[in-house]
């Protein structure tokens, strides 16, 4: 199946065009709300900042920060999402679908019922922990047996292990009323109600995680080919899946950490940049990084009007965009990869 | 000295062959089972005796406790146990379909479709209808999502790839579903919704018990019947058709009777997780592979994870009477360890 | 020999059958199974005259929200399932045996504590446990349709049962237990002199406020991740019915069916706007994180637009006494605060 921008000139064009997407969504984010704001009030809050404008305020408090979290948790994700694919050669890798979010969870939700950790550069790190332990699960789960790491056993691996984590957390909330309130729309995924500071300690982690890996993209083609072949190639393919592990727990835990549980984006978005950009992983990084934002951008305007002025949590959303895509790539099977 | 034994009727459609060693073990199980049971009645808020619970349920008992153990632990501790075993041999059963040993009743959305549907009724209809037509919803829910994943997956056939696959695909969105209507319901039913979903057998009575026994007592013994095929296609599709096994009407009949005992299951007690998935596992260490030997060990151990689960929930916390999923899920976790501890040379 | 088709039709057959065994068998008949209408009326028959004084032979026949109970004499050791029935008992002047753990301030609110000092806790609202309830030996136990249903047959067994139909309208609280611990004289003193203060209390109000009269109230929550609107539940409720309204929009929630709005994101912040506000904050283990979002909240440009920030008609109130205590004791403390609020005399 030939990819949209076959050739590098194209490439370059279909980045650019990426780009223009995010930023248009970025835009919607900023412009569709609650709060009906002209376009051009929007431009003047960047432009002509007016400290007494409401309007200015809302824009530059409450939708900044939201566009910009949206826009973080879905690169990261997306990211996360194409070395995952990447590195257990399974179509269907995703940080929900391994259970890097429910462990994650689970950890965040220890923290807060044992330690009473309520601050998230607290809970960060536990995030972290969290993402790294099931990632290490799931693999040697999915590792049990003859034939070793198959992609539908290591899928069956991640659902064993959601299961586990969810729950264990669900333990957790269940004996506590107040708790389980308190959670349950991080459980649910949510990019509402945080401010830009709370991506502060996050945020130098999540930016290393990104420049890793646009750095390894030609490391990354190499491991696609084969294990056997890399080797060949002289390349430490521990060192460089080990790098790989990292900057995928350190996206998925820190997405989690602020955002709560959200999936399909990690899975879906790096189909639709294998189909318009191939298989060289030094194009898929940054394409995924822009559609990946994107994605959770529109979906998080789409969240807010639905039921406004509550919101859908923006899980359910990405889920529901997600499934259909999911069932089709399911259905199609692994033959084509 | 002939290892096995072989039962079959006259025309063969019927047979299974059983390992006598594996027989040993069943015998053996089943008393742990019964002592483990008394133990299980004879704990909780008030103790009592074992011999003066087996007195009461010989009729000679003083009366003084026939309440707690005939109308509040005997139906709760006798629906646990229909539900773990249950809940068992429907992993076994699609374990060997997937042909992995991590296959549960969650992949094919019957805990997805089941929670659904009951957070669903909880949310909706527990105004309008007793809750008492919760366990039909939920089985409905069970049912009517793995229809929807079978169809999704049929694509001339079924494999048990695709099958996983759709049905874990699924799941997820039907918890993102589920989510959504905790997070938006009202506080009541959030925390009714919550508690059905983490599993227990809180408030079992013998209403539920025959309505549970029928799928118990009808299902398990069709599974065995099923034994010869399963077995078969646990070496793989080409395999099975060229014995003659009619693979995919068989897969589809195995299905059903998974479905259905989760289902049944799920909806008495909620969405336990991990029996559907850990009993097996324990059963193959103790018998082996056949599916014959397989089936009755596992559906004992799976009653024995949930009614101990359940008695520890009801007696650990006293005066609180948590939810028995809670403790199962306790027992699953250091199981995988232990899983992935013994085999981390792999 | 059976053919396989017939075999799978069967099969199928059997499960439609057993779905149906499942919806009519776990719905037996039963006493008490009944749903009855939603606005249950207390009405008590009396097998001889009773003008006050009780007769210890006398049974009373209560009607409540699952069916009819009777109840023989004054019953003496009373436990009580949901947080407004131990305040109302309190009220009531009868210290129950058994109550159900608080919701805050565990295990029992700080205002009640003196009353119902060395009372047995029998585990949560959500889960009592039966067996320490049994325990008590009660002889009469009060519960929640809301939350019990599933339990009442065996709540039955244990002692007469009856049942509020949610757990926040307490002035059915109070007729409902008033009627069951034969003390109706008391309940229905309770009742006026409630009436009695509300209609002190409107007269006060709009005397002092004139043309001003009535002015719209929000009820305002602030957790640690989101903030919520009551538009009706319990606080809502006793707003109502001592004269306040609400917005506009908050009315189109109320008619709705609506209890609580769940505003994630601060553009929502409009929503709130009343002329008055009174805000709690929850999750009392995490007042840091919830303090801080309250602020984030409150120095947002959108809430100094409000009506009740312009006019500093922001007021601080408790959480237990609003919310989450339920009952009449609590409902006095409520009105006493808005005394105190409005500057009015008492």
């Amino acid at each position: 199946m030939n990819p949209l921008f076959p050739h590098t000139t194209s490439k370059w064009l279909g980045l650019a065009l990426g780009f223009c997407l995010f930023a248009a969504s970025f835009v919607a984010s900023i412009a569709f709300g609650q709060t009906r704001i002209a376009f051009g009030t929007v431009v003047d809050a960047f432009f002509h900042y007016d400290q007494h404008s409401t309007e200015h305020l809302i824009i530059t408090t409450t939708r900044l920060s939201r566009a910009v979290i949206a826009a973080v948790i879905g690169a990261s994700l997306a990211i996360a999402g194409a070395l995952m694919q990447a590195l257990t050669r399974n179509p269907l890798a995703s940080p929900s679908i391994f259970g890097i979010n429910a462990g994650a969870v689970f950890f965040v939700v220890m923290a807060i019922t044992f330690f009473s950790m309520h601050s998230l550069s607290q809970y960060m790190w536990i995030a972290f922990i969290g993402a790294g332990v099931s990632a290490i699960m799931v693999y040697m789960l999915g590792s049990l047996g003859r034939d070793g790491l198959s992609p539908i056993k290591i899928v069956l691996a991640g659902s064993a292990i959601t299961a586990l984590f969810v729950s264990l957390t669900q333990g957790l909330l269940v004996v506590s009323e107040q708790n389980l309130q308190a959670v349950l729309f991080w459980l649910a995924g949510s990019v509402a109600g945080r401010s830009l500071e709370m991506l502060e300690p996050v945020m130098p982690f999540m930016a290393a995680a990104w420049g890793i890996a646009l750095l390894i993209g030609r490391s990354v083609n190499i491991l696609t080919s084969g294990d056997d072949i890399a080797k060949g190639l002289g390349q430490r393919t521990v060192a460089v899946k080990m790098l790989m592990a990292v900057v995928i727990v350190i996206l998925a835990g820190g997405s989690v950490a602020i955002g709560g549980s959200i999936g399909f984006i990690g899975l879906i978005v790096p189909h639709i940049v294998r189909g318009l950009v191939g298989v060289d992983y030094r194009w898929i990084i940054p394409f995924c990084a822009f559609i990946g934002a994107s994605l959770l951008l529109l979906s998080d305007v789409a969240a807010r009007f639905i039921i406004m002025p509550q919101e859908v949590p923006i899980g359910v959303m990405t889920a529901l965009i997600g499934t259909p895509f999911f069932i089709y790539i399911a259905r199609r099977g692994f033959n084509k990869e | 000295m002939n290892k096995y034994l072989s039962l079959r009727n006259r025309s063969g459609t019927v047979s299974f062959l059983l390992e006598k060693k594996a027989i040993a073990t069943f015998l053996v199980l089943v008393c742990v089972f019964i002592i483990l049971f008394l133990g299980g009645l004879s704990v909780g808020s008030t103790m009592l005796h074992p011999i003066e619970v087996i007195k009461h349920l010989f009729g000679l008992g003083s009366g003084e406790y026939t309440f707690i153990i005939e109308t509040l632990r005997l139906p709760r501790m006798i629906v646990a146990s229909l539900v773990g075993a249950a809940l068992g041999v429907s992993g076994l059963i699609l374990q060997g379909m997937i042909r992995n040993p991590l296959g549960s009743p969650d992949i094919i959305g019957i805990t997805g479709g089941a929670s659904f549907a009951a957070v669903l009724f909880i949310n909706y209809f527990s105004n309008t209808f007793s809750i008492k037509w919760l366990p039909l919803a939920a089985i409905a829910g069970a049912g009517v999502m793995s229809l929807l994943i079978y169809f999704l997956a049929w694509k001339r056939g079924v494999t048990p790839v695709r099958l996983v696959l759709i049905g874990i695909g699924m799941a997820a969105a039907a918890s993102a579903m589920t989510t959504m209507m905790l997070v938006l319901g009202d506080n009541y039913a959030t925390s009714q919704a919550y508690l059905w979903l983490t599993g227990s057998v809180y408030g079992a009575n013998w209403q539920h018990v025959y309505a549970l026994l029928p799928w118990v007592l009808i299902f398990i013994p069709l599974a065995l019947l099923f034994s010869k095929t399963a077995n078969a296609q646990e070496l793989g599709d080409s395999v099975a058709s060229g014995l003659g096994v009619s693979v995919q009407r068989h897969r589809f009949g195995l299905l059903l009777i998974s479905v259905a005992l989760a289902g049944a299951a799920v909806a008495f007690a909620g969405a336990i997780g991990f029996v559907g998935l850990i009993a097996p596992h324990i059963a193959r260490k103790l018998v082996g592979r056949s599916f014959g030997s397989l089936l009755p060990v596992t559906a004992l151990i799976g009653g024995m994870i949930v009614f101990l689960a359940d008695v520890v929930a009801r007696t650990a916390f006293l005066p609180l009477d948590l939810p028995a999923g809670i403790f199962v899920s306790g027992i699953g976790a250091p199981f995988f360890i232990y899983l992935l501890y013994r085999n981390r040379h792999q | 020999m059976i053919q396989k088709r017939n075999y799978l039709l069967m099969v199928m057959a059997a499960l439609l059958l057993m779905t149906l065994v499942v919806g009519c068998g776990a719905n037996g008949k039963q006493e008490g199974s009944a749903v009855e209408s939603s606005n249950p009326e207390v009405k008590t028959e009396d097998v001889q005259n009773n003008s006050g004084t009780t007769n210890a032979e006398e049974v009373r026949v209560i009607e409540h929200a699952m069916g009819k109970t009777e109840i023989k004499g004054t019953p003496q050791r009373i436990v009580t399932l949901y947080q407004g029935a131990a305040d109302v008992a309190v009220a009531l002047g009868v210290k129950p045996v058994g109550i159900v753990e608080s919701w805050a301030e565990q295990p029992v609110y700080t205002y009640l504590r003196k009353d119902l000092d060395g009372v047995a806790i029998v585990g949560l609202e959500t889960q009592p446990n039966l067996e320490e309830i049994a325990k008590l030996k009660p002889d009469l136990i009060i519960a929640s349709k809301l939350r019990h249903e599933k339990v009442y047959d065996q709540l039955s067994q244990i002692a007469p049962t009856v049942t509020h139909e949610t757990v926040f309208k307490f002035k059915e609280t109070v007729q409902l237990m008033g009627e069951a611990v034969n003390k109706e004289v008391e309940a229905q003193q309770l009742l006026t002199d409630w009436e009695h203060r509300v209609a002190d209390f409107k007269g006060k109000i709009s005397a002092k406020l004139g043309d001003g009269w009535p002015i719209e109230t929000s009820v305002l929550n602030f957790r640690s991740d989101h903030a919520r609107i009551y538009v009706t539940g319990y606080a809502g409720d006793i707003l109502s019915e001592l004269g306040f309204v609400r917005s506009e929009y908050q009315q189109e929630e109320a008619d709705k069916g609506t209890v609580v709005v769940r505003l994630t994101d601060k553009e929502g912040i409009p929503s709130m706007n009343a002329d008055v506000f009174f805000v709690f904050l929850s999750d009392p283990g995490q007042d840091e994180a919830v303090q801080k979002t309250y602020e984030e909240w409150s120095n947002h440009p959108l809430w100094k637009n409000l009506d009740a920030v312009k006019a500093d008609q922001v007021y601080q109130i408790d959480e237990s006494v609003w919310n989450l205590a339920g009952g009449v004791l609590s409902a006095h403390m409520l009105l006493d605060q808005l005394y105190e609020h409005f500057g009015l005399e008492k």
